[in-house]
């Protein structure tokens, strides 16, 4: 490596590492955040409130409410003012209203009918909790006893990767993809950004330095700052939630690296856009907004129209998020590591392609 | 020079009028992006998943089986693919599928002579989103599989479902509410911590500092012309989510127009508080994403239910403002909640502000009086 763009480098580090504040929010905040998002976020369903309107002597009723309770997935909620009142307030997420004579009786009748009012301003809660209740449903009149206790069809399920469905497993590479992306991104396009507006870019173009040392100058330093994360979030999400790495490290290290050279490139340009910070952080998030939503990391790529569909394949999101779930859970599918590191590889080339040339640009 | 005047804190909005209309990108963007997001998104996300690609591995072969895979098929959620002798496990490792379906030999004579078999269905874990939802489906599916497959087996209680406030389960209903919340949340806190940080590197905050302006004036000051951007765009987001969703609104227009004006100007103070302890863009960019965007995303309620967390999350997001916007939002549009429901999160909401704007002031004061 060249004399000046050792020099150029070490000034770029210095410049972004040594206030004490940007150290803590370059390397503890990550790690922080990771924490915090794996500890608290869950999608699973649970604490639902639950009101049964059963007359103490409905002894079905009873022994179901009883059966919902003990699942884990219900907590008893408050009934204020009506089945509807309750559930509009907020009191009760779901009420079970009995048939007129109680359930007891009806069941005995053979026509059991159990109105359920569920909360459906969640639409995904919603549909947990039906689902919920009719498995409860079904235990409670096994234990009955009054009829088959098992069905013709019996679906077994497993789950794979992933047992016990913890979502800390299936969210930390998920958090880890858009903690790279928050700071790579951001710092990159409001660094250049930050030059120009202090006009010590033209200072630095009048300097005897080429432009593509210039170019690599500004960036590295981001990446290889970000390159010092990845081995600390993995190392997090290891220690504190158990995240495996059941594929091959050097993948993992290779597919970080190409991603964030694309994600430094993405900024680079947005810089060249920008004519001040605040509207390379705009840029920014016009960039990033879409591609953590568009990713698959919260919402599935499936559902969403063909259009779309296809329109992520063109962010580097959803490829390096499909590449961490893949070489962290399932061990490394060669396939699909290469197709994926392949669509990264050519994102950041595209994407270095266009930076460079735009820096080019602005800079004549 | 006690006290608050009126016409200095409205100097200081007038200024910062001009400030913005100088620079129409920043314009359009606080007015438009929100709008564009919405739209977009609401557009392209749908929890209600659909054609998910399901392995099926049949080693019956039989009129049953193939009756089985018919339910599965017919069904809108799944999209069968024959495994063809791959192994269905194998699909799911390199990301063809989500789902498998085993059948086992002798399905068809356990389901004549015995009147009970058994199927295996394999779920990937590696993306729960989708897991938990296939997995709510499948209860369904295995009542439809009963039904078509079995001697009818009379089922003793019979759930009489009623989704209340969205009736069709419709996803967008409850997403676009949320989106518009976040997103606004999101770039208020941008805006206004870029903003006054710029003027503490360009130092014409000193300049400011050395008028006879108070703090309070220059927090109003400064939070009223973003606060009125704020409600067009809120304005915007109503219009969209109502127009281009049909999401329905069945409360009251004036209690979501006040507590958007207390959520407006909690996330803007904040933005502002940011910029007085960072005086610096870069560092207040990454403190504004840190304390706003992660928790707007994640910690309000948008995506992961704030009652799925452990009661010492639940306790925290007591804190944040737009966990109890969030929740006011969603009541307004889908509950017709009115005031009285509403109280506990619109006390809170304003007790948030009332801290947060005090904290703002305060670090002023003390920067203005070294």
């Amino acid at each position: 490596m060249n004399v000046t763009l050792r020099g150029f480098m070490k000034k770029e580090l210095i410049q972004t590492l040594r206030d004490p504040r940007m150290r803590i929010v370059m390397f503890a905040v990550p790690m922080l955040q990771l924490i915090v998002f794996g500890l608290a976020l869950s999608n699973e369903v649970k604490n639902i409130r639950l009101v049964g309107q059963f007359a103490p002597s409905d002894v079905v009723g009873q022994r179901l409410v009883r059966n919902a309770l003990a699942s884990t997935w219900f907590i008893p909620g408050q009934e204020a003012g009506g089945a509807f009142e309750s559930v509009r307030s907020g009191n009760a997420h779901v009420v079970l209203v009995p048939p007129p004579g109680g359930l007891t009786r009806s069941v005995a009748r053979g026509d059991g009918r159990l109105q359920v009012l569920i909360d459906a301003g969640n639409a995904v809660r919603a549909r947990s909790i039906e689902a919920y209740l009719q498995r409860i449903v079904a235990e409670t009149m096994a234990q009955e006893a009054a009829v088959a206790p098992k069905p013709a069809v019996d679906f077994s399920l497993r789950v794979l990767f992933n047992p016990s469905m913890e979502t800390s497993l299936y969210l930390v590479p998920g958090v880890m993809v858009m903690i790279l992306t928050l700071l790579t991104i951001i710092v990159t396009s409001m660094a250049i950004a930050r030059e120009r507006e202090m006009g010590t870019l033209e200072m630095l173009i009048s300097a005897p330095i080429r432009k593509w040392e210039l170019l690599v100058g500004k960036t590295l330093p981001y990446v290889i700052i970000a390159m010092i994360d990845v081995p600390l979030i993995l190392l997090a999400g290891w220690l504190l939630f158990g995240v495996p790495v059941a594929g091959s490290l050097i993948e993992l290290f290779l597919a970080s690296f190409v991603f964030i050279c694309a994600a430094v490139a993405v900024g680079t340009v947005i810089s060249t856009f920008a004519r001040n910070q605040q509207q390379a952080m705009m840029g920014g998030m016009i960039f990033m907004m879409p591609a953590i939503l568009l990713s698959g990391i919260m919402y599935p790529i499936e559902s969403m129209p063909q259009a779309i569909s296809w329109l992520s394949q063109l962010d580097p999101l959803r490829h390096f998020v499909t590449l961490l779930r893949n070489i962290l859970l399932k061990g490394g599918d060669p396939l699909v590591v290469a197709k994926h590191l392949g669509a990264l590889l050519g994102l950041a080339a595209v994407a270095i392609a266009v930076s460079a040339r735009r820096f080019r640009n602005t800079l004549n | 020079m006690k006290g608050f005047v009126l016409t200095r804190a409205w100097s200081i909005a007038r200024k910062e009028v001009r400030h913005v209309r100088r620079d129409p990108f920043t314009l359009t963007m606080a007015l438009g992006l929100p709008v564009v997001m919405i739209v977009f998104f609401g557009y392209a996300i749908d929890f209600n998943v659909k054609n998910v690609r399901i392995a099926v591995v049949d080693q019956d072969r039989t009129p049953s089986s193939r009756a089985l895979q018919n339910v599965f098929s017919s069904s809108d959620y799944f999209q069968t693919v024959p495994a063809d002798g791959r192994d269905g496990i194998d699909l799911l490792d390199n990301e063809n599928t989500k789902a498998a379906l085993y059948i086992p030999p002798g399905f068809q004579t356990d389901l004549t002579r015995k009147g009970a078999a058994s199927v295996q269905v394999v779920l990937d874990g590696a993306d729960n989103q989708t897991t938990g939802v296939i997995a709510s489906y499948l209860g369904g599916l295995q009542r439809a599989a009963n039904d078509r497959l079995a001697v009818a087996v009379p089922v003793p209680v019979r759930l009489d479902t009623r989704f209340l406030f969205n009736s069709e389960l419709n996803s967008r209903w409850f997403i676009v509410p949320g989106l518009s919340v976040v997103v606004i949340g999101i770039l208020s806190i941008l805006l206004t911590a870029l903003t006054v940080a710029r003027e503490w590197e360009n130092g014409s905050m000193e300049l400011l500092l050395s008028t006879p302006v108070r703090p309070l004036e220059i927090v109003v000051g400064k939070l009223f012309p973003y606060s009125v951007l704020g409600l067009f765009s809120l304005a915007f987001v109503y219009v969209a989510a109502r127009l281009v969703f049909g999401v329905p609104f069945r409360g009251s227009h004036l209690l979501f127009a006040g507590t958007g004006l207390v959520f407006l100007t909690t996330v803007l103070a904040q933005g502002l508080l940011i910029s007085v302890i960072t005086r610096q863009q870069l560092l207040a960019m990454q403190l504004a994403n840190i304390s706003g965007m992660m928790p707007n995303l994640l910690l309000s309620g948008f995506i992961f239910p704030i009652e799925s967390m452990p009661a010492f999350f639940q306790t925290l997001t007591m804190g944040l403002a737009p966990r109890w916007f969030m929740y006011i939002v969603r009541g307004v549009f889908l509950k017709g909640a009115g005031l009285f429901e509403m109280g506990v999160p619109i006390i809170a909401l304003c007790a948030i502000n009332v801290a947060i704007v005090a904290l703002a002031v305060k670090k002023f004061k003390t920067d203005l009086e070294p």
